[in-house]
């Protein structure tokens, strides 16, 4: 067997979604609203599932009800409801104690974009 | 356009498991492509066109491979494609491969399918790259695993559609009793339910024991234009129907988070394909990559109507109406991801003909089989529809 190291450093461009990159770094939760049936994806959608392709930037409240969760190995993880929104989105739970059934958007940071909810007044500043 | 009739003239799997032996990729594919090619009845010099499926460079470090496995199957000069289309992509290829022959293009092709999932890569790398088979700016770089996004898309199930631990416990125990008599089989266990109860946890609700593995393999088959087949392989199964679809990439973008759709639409394109019903499906190789993804694609085939009933009635055992998972599916014969799909299609081919391993083969044979595979959290589904031929053992 031969062992093997390769190391790859990615410059990935975010292209159209750049805006609800740029929102994740600072704790917002921004979203396309569709301008045919008003619905309001996050994460954003290019395409409506109207079929509308048009659609403006809009900042959600960031808050969240946590519909299902599951914790194991690699932390906790929801399907949650963002405020605000007409799609449901999955994401990772922070520091949401079990028995709580909402939080609000965390910001990530100047790292990769991860997409995270954590207690209600436990948020970082953005 | 006249549509050819493909038959399935030669169908062959290596065992499944993590190797040892030193051996690689390529030798796997060979030897599962010699075995398959051997039960044609063709040469070499026979096969028009190579259809490849692997599921990542990142896994065998080899860009470009059907080119590759051209020559190393000595196949230099054959059209080579490389079919791709995450945990669906040996179903891809079969659909590729056939619909060459009933177009016209090739009258045999070789579809091979092979990836070392289990022994190139740590499996810490694995569970990051797989994060990526969703999409990589919401699920991946937020460390969503791929086990816990089927974890979510279960809970979402059971809560619309039912679906019990135990319903897991009962998936698991037979899926795994079933590879206690595959001799290809990765995970061959006769576990208890508290065995799995025991087991560590992964997402809840799922437990390692609920997991499939990371397999070392490969799988081919050799399909070839009915009207072209070798007398000797007159009994073959033939390809009755085939159907794809794909469905939101985003899991809370869809209206029932819970429900395959992508699955469902495939499933009634293959058998409006085949002039057939999910009734009529006797035999079924599905796509389980967790205890709980096999109850989703019960659900979404159209298989039954009442899942947990049917489950525990012994529906899908191998003595019930629809016996599922034979080999083991994923979970007890293993997951070598390229060749998941084409194994699937090969055992379903040689359980129609009565070749398939003595103590699974069914004492009647039924008329239609079902091969079915996903990529992502069911995001792109791919099916096929086998069907027995007259003269079948």
């Amino acid at each position: 067997m031969i062992s093997h190291h390769l190391g790859l450093d990615y410059a990935l461009n975010p292209g159209w979604m750049a805006p609800y990159v740029a929102g994740l770094s600072v704790g917002k939760a921004r979203a396309r609203r569709c301008q045919s049936c008003a619905a309001t994806s996050f994460p954003p959608l290019r395409v409506c599932t109207c079929g509308c392709l048009k659609g403006d930037w809009t900042d959600l409240p960031g808050t969240a009800q946590i519909l299902f969760r599951t914790t194991g190995l690699d932390g906790d993880f929801g399907l949650v409801h963002f405020d605000g929104a007409t799609t449901k989105t999955t994401l990772r739970l922070q520091a949401i104690p079990a028995t709580e059934t909402r939080g609000i958007i965390a910001a990530s940071g100047d790292d990769l974009p991860v997409l995270c909810l954590t207690a209600l007044g436990g948020e970082r500043d953005g | 356009m006249q549509v050819r009739d493909v038959t399935v003239t030669g169908a062959a799997l290596t065992p499944f498991n993590r190797r040892k032996d030193g051996t690689g990729f390529r030798d796997w594919a060979l030897s599962a492509f010699e075995m398959a090619l051997e039960r044609s009845g063709l040469e070499r010099s026979d096969i028009d066109a190579l259809y490849v499926a692997s599921e990542s460079d990142f896994f065998h470090l080899q860009l470009n491979p059907a080119s590759v496995l051209a020559t190393e199957l000595g196949l230099t000069g054959v059209a080579a494609t490389r079919c791709e289309g995450g945990g669906a992509s040996g179903q891809v290829a079969v659909h590729t491969a056939a619909r060459a022959i009933q177009a016209g293009a090739a009258k045999h092709v070789a579809v091979i399918g092979a990836d070392p999932s289990a022994s190139s890569l740590s499996g810490d790398a694995v569970r990051t790259l797989y994060g990526f088979s969703f999409d990589a700016w919401t699920d991946g770089m937020t460390g969503l695993t791929s086990t816990a996004l089927y974890a979510l898309s279960f809970q979402a199930f059971a809560a619309e559609h039912g679906g019990t631990e135990a319903d897991l416990a009962t998936v698991t125990l037979q899926n795994r009793s079933n590879a206690c008599h595959n001799p290809g089989a990765h995970l061959p266990r006769r576990d208890s339910p508290q065995d799995i109860a025991d087991s560590p946890a992964i997402a809840s609700p799922y437990r390692r024991l609920h997991c499939s593995p990371l397999s070392d393999g490969a799988a081919a088959i050799i399909l070839s234009r009915t009207d072209a087949t070798p007398r000797t392989r007159i009994g073959a199964a033939r390809i009755a129907g085939m159907g794809a679809a794909t469905d939101h990439m985003h899991l809370g973008a869809r209206a029932d988070p819970g429900f395959f759709n992508a699955k469902q639409m495939a499933m009634q394109r293959a058998c409006a394909d085949a002039g057939a019903t999910p009734a009529e499906i006797g035999l079924a190789e599905l796509y389980d990559a967790y205890a709980g993804t096999q109850l989703q694609a019960i659900a979404a085939l159209g298989l039954s109507e009442d899942v947990s009933r049917d489950l525990n009635d012994g529906a899908f055992a191998p003595s019930g109406r629809c016996a599922i998972n034979l080999s083991g599916g994923l979970m007890g014969q293993g997951a070598p991801v390229g060749a998941t799909g084409v194994g699937q299609t090969a055992t379903c081919a040689l359980l129609l003909e009565g070749r398939y391993h003595p103590a699974l083969q069914p004492d009647t044979l039924p008329r239609y089989a079902l091969a079915d595979t996903h990529g992502g959290v069911c995001t792109l589904s791919a099916v096929t529809i086998l069907e027995r031929a007259e003269r079948a053992a």
